[in-house]
Parts: structure tokens; sequence; C-alpha cells
């Protein structure tokens, strides 16, 4: 398989499209590092004064996600181009009959083009992870758990966008019907995000398929182990649909009957990842999680808590409800449904009850408005006839105020990282050496 | 129809590859139907026909890479079902540009270590090819000649012992078809067979122990010249007037 993976990783270099997004995704990285820095910097400037202030400022939030969007971007855009090349110049030019005779399985084939492209967006991260360097060297804070997740969850999010580039590239004769597919995908699930997201019921549930949703939890800091293996799958269920449409000779309507099989397994894999529940905050501030000794009372509250909340979920006391109490009490306490009273923006206000959230825990019910954890636990606390626990000591989370001037990376960015990705471009072109 | 006589050229040559009755079609249109053959070891057998005769179907759906509607292949009189078809022929596809970013001693590297061809393979096809002078040259900038001996390259470099050939000469000039068929010839001599799909029949007549006449995706005659003649009576007649008496 070693001489396949070579030809691979050989065609992906030897063609102009990663190269071509290198360079392009050069300057848009690092306009977005430069400006995260410069407004982190803004703030840290107060907040060096007050160390409640400081205790605010996580690069994860202020760096590392607006540097990383801008990747995001230039993944969802431009990556299917690269993508797509490892299997549309085969196409176009013919040489995927010479392929397809090799002694490899169709599933090899795919397995090694998705390897190729997980390569390929390894390469195209250079300047995002060059990023993360300069931070260090600025005398920036990374914390590792936070910056590991995110960097795994968008190779994830990487290998999601090629794996769907890998397939359109097998359904379409040529590369531009290949690119039109793969970015209608991407560009589609962005559209579906705009418009459902924030709608109850089936509306959420399908803005939950949209592709720019996968990025949010390990942005927030989880390591969500049901979406792990949710975006595996798919990538899984490509890769096998990739596997049937490649072989030239079989019929379409074979294909489509064996097509079937694949995408009914992905889907109940999908239904058993979606109902794993565990996930892990790997943030250094613990945003994801109350106070130790809260969690560890929590776990132990086994009764089913149901929430019934009556807000619009486009509601910002929504958005704040589900930030600083529910996401944590989800993963805190083993048994709890959230419930929306499935409101809409345009209705709320018109019932005294709306902004009302009502907490059922062992038969018994109290009502709140709040969305913090500080009016909220003790309520808890008492429907479950407990008491509060006492505080366990522990560091604080100190925040990593810093305020530096990164202009002078612009350098970097604009001249001297495009000028190494184009040298490294043209000795990718030196033809070989051939003993005489 | 017409099918062959069943014998293998030499009389004592093993018969490796058995056609039988395979037949597509193009919506209404039948491209090849029942087309039944045989091929031995260390023969060339020549598929002659017009342009839009069948002969590129024919070979496609022989490698696979083209769904029969029905018919099969036998190897040693064994059924061989389209998905075990790679691991026994080769099929050196007309008008490919395989890898055109690479360089020509990239892709002649690349499918001898994928079938673990030693160096002295490797030299020895470049050699028999010549394509010395292109090995540092992509293979987007090779002329049609030197995209034809590559492609011819990666087919001696296979180990298959049958190879199917779509226009093996096409782009060569008088002499590099001479010299081409002098490379085909020697490694029919090894023990290899060879099918190739040829349309021009001075060609075909050069290289060729046998000929399958081949015309609206039906056989219209098979065998060797000699044996042709007898069929159609014409017995000083070149494969042109055969061809033309047959079709």
């Amino acid at each position: 398989m070693y001489p396949l993976l070579a030809k691979e990783l050989a065609e992906i270099l030897s063609g102009r499209a990663l190269w071509t997004m290198l360079l392009l995704i050069c300057p848009l990285i690092g306009f977005s590092f430069i400006e995260a820095v410069s407004l982190y910097s803004e703030a840290s400037t107060a907040a060096l004064q007050s160390p409640a202030a400081a205790a605010t400022l996580s690069p994860l939030d202020g760096i590392l996600v607006p540097t990383f969007g801008s990747f995001y971007v230039a993944v969802t855009l431009l990556f299917p181009f690269v993508a797509i090349r490892v299997l549309g110049q085969e196409k176009e030019s013919g040489a995927l009959r010479l392929l397809v005779q090799l002694p490899y399985r169709s599933s090899t084939l795919v397995l090694v083009k998705l390897a190729a492209i997980l390569a390929a967006w390894a390469a195209a991260s250079i300047p995002v992870l060059s990023t993360l360097l300069i931070w260090a060297l600025l005398g920036g804070h990374l914390g590792a758990s936070e910056t590991a997740n995110l960097l795994f969850g968008h190779s994830l999010y990487g290998l999601l966008v090629g794996a769907i580039s890998l397939f359109a590239a097998t359904i379409s004769d040529s590369s531009a019907t290949a690119a039109i597919v793969a970015l209608a995908t991407t560009i589609g699930s962005w559209v579906l995000d705009f418009t459902l997201a924030g709608r109850p019921g089936l509306s959420a549930w399908v803005a939950k398929l949209s592709l720019t949703q996968t990025l949010q939890s390990f942005e927030q800091g989880l390591l969500s182990a049901g979406l792990v293996l949710g975006m595996v799958t798919v990538v899984g269920g490509l890769a096998a649909l990739s596997t049937v449409w490649l072989p030239p000779g079989t019929p379409t309507r074979v294909k489509f009957a064996r097509s079937v099989p694949c995408v009914l397994a992905t889907i109940v894999a999908l239904g058993l990842a979606a109902q794993i529940g565990a996930s892990a905050d790997v943030t250094e501030d613990r945003r994801n999680s109350f106070s130790p000794a809260d969690q560890k009372l929590l776990a132990t509250l086994r009764l089913p808590l149901v929430v019934t909340v009556d807000l619009a979920p486009e509601d910002p006391r929504y958005i704040d409800l589900r930030r600083n109490v529910l996401g944590k009490l989800e993963r805190a306490m083993p048994n709890v449904s959230i419930v929306l009273a499935g409101v809409r923006q345009d209705q709320a206000g018109q019932s005294d009850a709306y902004g009302q959230v009502e907490y059922v825990y062992g038969g018994r019910t109290d009502f709140s408005r709040s969305t913090s954890p500080r009016e909220i636990l003790p309520l808890l606390y008492e429907l479950a006839g407990t008491k509060p626990p006492a505080p366990i000591q522990g560091p604080e989370y100190p925040g990593y105020p810093l305020v530096a001037n990164a202009n002078v990376t612009l350098l970097w960015f604009f001249c001297g990282l495009p000028l190494l990705i184009a040298l490294a471009w043209w000795w990718s072109r030196l033809s070989p050496a051939v003993k005489s | 129809m017409m099918t062959a006589p069943d014998f293998a050229r030499g009389g004592g040559s093993m018969e490796l590859l058995r056609v039988v009755d395979l037949a597509k079609h193009y919506d209404e249109e039948a491209a090849i139907a029942g087309v039944t053959f045989s091929a031995a070891a260390g023969e060339v057998l020549g598929i002659v026909g017009p342009n839009g005769a069948g002969k590129t179907t024919l070979l496609e759906a022989m490698a696979g890479l083209v769904g029969a509607d029905s018919g099969n292949l036998l190897w040693l009189g064994d059924a061989l079902p389209p998905a075990h078809r790679k691991a026994a022929i080769f099929y050196v596809p007309d008008g490919v540009k395989p890898y055109q970013d690479r360089f020509t001693i990239e892709v002649l590297t690349f499918f001898g270590s994928v079938y673990q061809r030693s160096a002295s393979d490797l030299a020895s096809a470049i050699a028999s090819l010549e394509l010395k002078p292109v090995l540092r040259k992509r293979v987007s900038t090779l002329s049609k000649g030197y995209n034809r001996r590559l492609l011819l390259a990666i087919g001696l470099l296979t180990p298959h012992r049958v190879l199917l050939m779509d226009e093996p000469f096409d782009g060569f000039d008088l002499r590099q078809t001479r010299n081409i068929v002098e490379v085909v010839r020697k490694a029919a001599g090894a023990g290899r067979a060879f099918i190739l799909a040829i349309h021009q029949l001075a060609d075909a007549e050069r290289v060729c122990d046998r000929f399958i006449l081949l015309a609206g995706g039906q056989i219209r005659g098979i065998g060797s010249l000699r044996e042709l003649r007898t069929q159609t009576g014409i017995s000083q007649g070149s494969l042109e007037e055969i061809f033309l008496a047959l079709t």
C-alpha cells in the first residue's frame, strides 16, 4: 500500500490547488490573528488592573477561536478544490481506468485517498499553526488541552469536508461538477444553520446537521464523545459510499442498491452516537462545569430532573440559561430532560408565563426566571432536600491578559510564509534524478 | 454471428482466456453482441474493425470496466467474474494521459513498485520502449507517441499474462510501429497473450497471429490470415480485402 500512499501524496503536492490555497490563506489567517491580538490587548490593558477582569480573559476565546475561524472559512470554501483533485484528475485524464485495475480493493483506494486528504489538510494548517507559535513567542498562554481539542475538532472538520469532496468527485464526471456538489453541501450547510438555528422542534434538529455546528463544541472547550463519533461515522459513511461509487464497471442501479445499506448503517450509527452524552470539559477555566463541589453533589442526584423552559430559543435569556446552567446540568447530573415550550420570538411576551423556567425533581416543583447558577443551584438543592455543598478550595482561574503588538507579524504572513510556500512549491516541481 | 473455431496458435499453446457470448447494449443499440473467442499464451490477437465497431467496448467489458449485459469470461477453464478480472487481465486504454503533473520516471516507478518489479525490469521496459529521453519530462508535455510508449511500458511492467491494448500503434510512424511490433512480439514470445484493438489493418497484419473482424458489435470473421483467406475464398487477399468481403 506504501507506493499507493506515496503516489497520492505526490499527486496532491504536484498540483496547484494545495499551494494556491496555502498562499491565499496566509494573509487571511494573518489578518485574523493580528486583529485578534489587537482586541485581546485592548481588553488586557484594563484587565491588568483588576484580577476579576483578568479572569475573564482566555486565549481560547480571544485568540484561538477567531484565528481558527478564518481557517474554518478557508477549509469550507477552498479545501474542497484540493480534496477533489485526489480523484477528479484521475477521472478527467482517464487514469482512473488504470488505477482501478491495480491490485488494491476499492476501499483501500478510497482510504488511501482520505489519508492523502488528511495530509493535505495538515499542510494547509501550517499558517494557522504558525499563529500558535507566534502567540507563544509574544508571551501568550496556550492551554494544552483546550488547544489540542480545538485542533482535533478542526482536523475532524477538515476530514469531513474532504470526505464530502471525495464523494462528490466519485459521483461526478468532472472536477467542476464535483466542486459544485461539494460547495453546495458546505455552503448549503451554512444556509441551513442561518435559517433554522434557534427554531424549535424539527427545525432545530435539522439545523444540528449543519457542518457549522460541528465545531461549536470544540470552540467551547468541550470534547464530546457523541459528536466525535458522529463526525467519524459520517466520514466513514461517505468513504463507504465512495467505495461503492468508485468502480466504473458497476451498473448505476447496482451502485444505488449497494448505497442503501451504507446510508441506513450511517443513519443508525449517527442515531446511536447522538445518544452518547459523555463529554469532557477541557478548558482551563472550567467554563462548561460548575464548581468542583457542586459537580460532585449534583452527580449524586440520580432522580430525573425535568426543566421546562418558557422562552423562545433565540431569546438571549435562553442562550444565557443554556450556557450558564442547562448545559452544565446536563453534564453534571445523570438524568436531565430539557423541554422547550416551543414559543417563537414573535409570540414572546404575549403570556405572563413567558420567561419562566420550571424545575421538577423528585415530585417537587419550583419556578425561576433567573439564568444564573447562583440562584438555580440552591433551588435545585432545595428540591432535592439537600444542603448546598461547602466550597472546595482550589486554584482560581487567573486569566491570561497580555498586551502585545502583533503588527510586525504582518511581514511573516504577507511575505515570509508566502515566500517559503512558493519556494517549497518550486522545489516540489523539480524533476527527479534519474539513474543512468 | 460467427464464432471462431476454438484453437490456439501453434497447436500446443495453452488457452488462457475464453470470452463467451459477451454482449453490451447502450439503450437500444448493441455495442457488442454475442462475442465469443479465446486467446492462448504467446498469441497476439488483433480485434480489427472500423471506428464504432465496438472494439473499445469489448476490451472494457472484458476488463470489467464496463458492465456487460450478458456473457462471461473463463480463465484456464474456470469462470472469471468481473471482480476478479484485474488479477488475470490488464487493460491499457487509449487516450489516457496518466498523472499529467508527474514526471515520466515517477509514473513508471509507481507502477513498477505496485507490481514489485525489479530495477532491471523497469530499465528493460524503459529501454525497449525508448523512453529514456523523456524520463525527466512531465507526462503533460509528452507527445502523443511518447505518451503511447508510456502506456505500453506500464502494460509491460504488469505481471499479467493477458494484456488488452486499445490502439497501441496510434501515434506512431512506420519505423516506430515496427519497433513496437518487435517489443510486443518479444513479450508474446515470453508467454504473454496480447489482445490488441486496431483500426489500421496494415498494422494489424504486421503484428497479429489471429484476427477478430468486428463490425457493428458482431464478429464477422475470426482466425489467422490463412484461415480467413480460406473462409472467404480470397486466396491471396490482404486483410483489408478479407475485411471488406466479410463486412
